[in-house]
C-alpha cells in the first residue's frame, strides 16, 4: 500500500503490539518506510502510551482509606460468630497512624501451623478450621493484689490519657520490651480469669461486674502477661490495677483496666489479644 | 503481579514488617485473625485507588467501587484460589467492581464543571497546574472509550502492569488485552494529540516508530 492511502490508527496500533499476521507486518512496514504521515500516525499512538503513563495518579485521600475501614468494620461485625472476622476492625489505627506519639504496631502474631488455619478442600479451596484455644492452663492462676498497688495507680489521678501517652512513647523504632521499664516488682495488678466474652457494650459499662472484687488466691504469672502489661504500662503511662483474661467478640483477649480518674470512678479499659496485639481502641468505663 | 513499575510509597514504609505475605495474611483473615485483613488492605489500597480512579475517572464512583470490592473481598477470601498472586485476585475484584458500575451507568454524559471538579478533588496540590490538567484531560479523554478497553489501558499503560499480569486480572487471553490496547491508543491519538507537543515526548516517540519501522 503506498501513494496516497494510508493505513488507519488500528493497524498501526495492532502493529505495534505484534498483533498483526507475518506477512502483513511487513507490507506495513515497507510502507512506514516511505509515508511520512503514517510513521507521525505510528509516533502519535507511542505518545499517547507516554502521556497515559506520565499521568500521575494519586494516593488514596484519608477520607476514602477511613470510609473502607468503617466499611469492614460493619462487615466484620455482621460475621460476628461466623468464620471469619469476629473482631472490630480498627479504624483508630488509620486514624492515629501519623500521629507523632504513634509507637510501632505490635508485631504480627507468628505463623501457625497450617492445620490450625484451614484445610485445602478437594477443589483446591482453604477451608477455615475453627481457632484452637491457645492458651496453657498453667498461667491461670489467681493473684491476691497489695494495698500497696491501688496506692501506686491512685497516684497518676487526672492526667489525661494523650499527655502521659506522648511523654511516656518513646517514639516509633523503640523496642518495647528491651528499652521500657519494667514493672516495678512492687506494683501487682490483680489478675482475673473471667473466660467472660466481652462485647463492645460491656466495655462501657461498670467493669467490676464482670472483673469482680479482688479475691485471695495469688501465685505466679505467665512472663508473657507481664511482658505485655509492662509494654501497657508505659503506653498508657502508669500501669493496669486490674487485668482479665477473657474473650473479646469470642476471641481470647486480656482486659486490662487502668484508672483514669479513681475519684470519679473513671477507667481506661485496653484489650489485646495473646500476642499483646491490641485488639479494641482503648475506651473509657466505669470500675464500678 | 510482583512488578509495577513503582512500588506504591506505603509499600517502603511497610517493608519492614512486610515479612508476612500477602497469602499468609489471608490464611490468617480466613482463620479468624482481626488484623490480617486491615494489613491488607493497608498495603494495596493506593493501587486499588489508582486503579478505580482511572477506570471510573470519577472520585465518588471510584470510592464507591474501591469499598465494595474491598469487602466483597473480605466476605470471599475462602473462595481465593493460590494459584494467582492475592494482589492480582483483588485487582480483579476492583476491576469488575468498576465495570459493574459502568455497565449500571452506562454513556452517562459527562458535565465539564462536574470533570473540574473531580479533577480538582483528584489532585489538590496547588502548584501542579499542568499536571493536573494533563491529568483531568486523560480522564475525560478515556471515558469516551469503551469499557473494557479502558479497562486494559488503565492496567496496562497507566498502571504499567505487563500484559500477562493485565490478562490475569482481567481473565482473557494476552491477545485480547493487546487488541483492547490497540483499539483504545488508536482512538485515543486524536483527543490527546494536543498534549504530546507539551512534553518532550515527541522525540521519544519518533525513535520509538523509527525502531517499530525498521522491524
Amino acid at each position: 500500500m503506498t501513494g496516497d492511502t494510508h493505513y488507519d490508527l488500528e493497524i498501526l496500533a495492532e502493529l505495534a503490539e505484534g498483533l498483526l499476521d507475518a506477512a502483513t507486518a511487513l507490507q506495513v512496514r515497507e510502507h512506514l518506510a516511505i509515508c511520512d504521515p503514517c510513521g507521525e500516525s505510528l509516533a502519535d499512538l507511542a505518545a499517547v502510551r507516554e502521556v497515559l503513563s506520565a499521568t500521575p495518579t494519586p494516593a488514596m485521600p484519608m477520607g476514602v482509606a477511613l470510609r473502607i475501614d468503617r466499611a469492614l468494620a460493619a462487615e466484620a461485625e455482621s460475621f460476628r460468630g461466623g468464620g471469619v472476622g469476629l473482631v472490630e476492625a480498627p479504624a483508630w489505627d488509620d486514624i492515629m497512624r501519623d500521629a507523632p506519639w504513634e509507637t510501632e504496631p505490635a508485631p504480627l502474631p507468628e505463623p501457625e501451623p497450617v492445620t490450625r488455619l484451614g484445610v485445602v478442600g478437594d477443589d483446591g479451596t482453604v477451608v477455615p478450621v475453627t481457632p484452637v484455644r491457645r492458651r496453657r492452663t498453667g498461667a491461670r492462676r489467681r493473684w491476691a493484689l497489695p494495698a500497696a498497688a491501688a496506692g501506686v495507680a491512685a497516684a497518676v489521678i487526672g492526667a489525661t490519657v494523650v499527655t502521659t501517652s506522648m511523654l511516656s512513647a518513646s517514639g516509633p523504632g523503640a523496642d518495647p520490651p528491651m528499652t521500657l521499664p519494667l514493672l516495678a516488682e512492687g506494683s501487682k495488678y490483680q489478675l482475673t480469669e473471667s473466660n467472660w466474652n466481652y462485647t463492645d457494650q460491656a466495655l462501657r459499662g461498670s467493669m467490676l461486674d464482670y472483673i469482680g472484687p479482688m479475691d485471695a488466691t495469688g501465685t505466679v504469672r505467665s512472663s508473657k502477661l507481664d511482658q505485655c502489661v509492662n509494654r501497657l504500662t508505659a503506653e498508657v503511662g502508669t500501669a493496669p490495677f486490674a487485668v482479665d483474661q477473657g474473650f473479646y467478640n469470642g476471641q481470647e483477649a486480656n482486659i486490662m483496666v487502668f484508672w483514669h480518674n479513681q475519684p470519679k470512678n473513671q477507667v481506661l479499659v485496653h484489650v489485646v489479644g495473646p500476642e499483646c496485639d491490641e485488639v479494641r481502641k482503648p475506651g473509657f468505663a466505669r470500675w464500678k | 503481579m510482583n512488578s509495577p513499575p513503582e512500588p506504591p510509597p506505603a509499600a517502603e514504609q511497610q517493608a519492614a514488617r512486610a515479612v508476612v505475605s500477602d497469602a499468609d495474611l489471608l490464611t490468617r483473615h480466613i482463620a479468624g485473625d482481626p488484623h490480617a485483613f486491615s494489613e491488607i488492605v493497608k498495603r494495596h489500597r493506593d493501587r486499588m485507588w489508582a486503579v478505580a480512579l482511572r477506570t471510573l475517572g470519577d472520585p465518588d464512583e471510584a470510592a464507591d467501587a474501591v469499598q465494595d470490592a474491598f469487602v466483597s473481598a473480605y466476605r470471599k477470601a475462602e473462595s481465593f484460589r493460590g494459584e494467582a498472586a492475592v494482589t492480582t485476585w483483588l485487582h480483579r475484584i476492583v476491576v469488575n467492581a468498576c465495570l459493574d458500575r459502568m455497565r449500571r451507568k452506562s454513556v452517562r454524559p459527562v458535565a465539564d464543571d462536574e470533570l473540574i471538579e473531580a479533577a480538582e478533588r483528584e489532585t489538590p496540590v496547588p502548584d501542579q497546574t499542568a499536571e493536573r490538567e494533563v491529568s483531568m484531560e486523560v480522564s475525560s479523554a478515556l471515558r469516551l472509550l469503551p469499557a473494557d478497553q479502558r479497562a486494559a489501558l488503565v492496567l496496562v499503560d497507566m498502571m504499567g502492569y505487563s500484559v500477562e499480569d493485565a490478562a490475569h486480572v482481567l481473565q482473557v487471553p494476552s491477545g485480547t488485552v493487546k487488541s483492547r490496547c490497540a483499539r483504545g491508543r488508536a482512538k485515543l491519538v486524536p483527543i490527546l494529540s494536543h498534549l504530546r507537543n507539551r512534553s518532550d515526548l515527541s522525540r521519544v516517540s519518533s525513535a520509538k516508530g523509527a525502531e517499530l519501522r525498521d522491524g
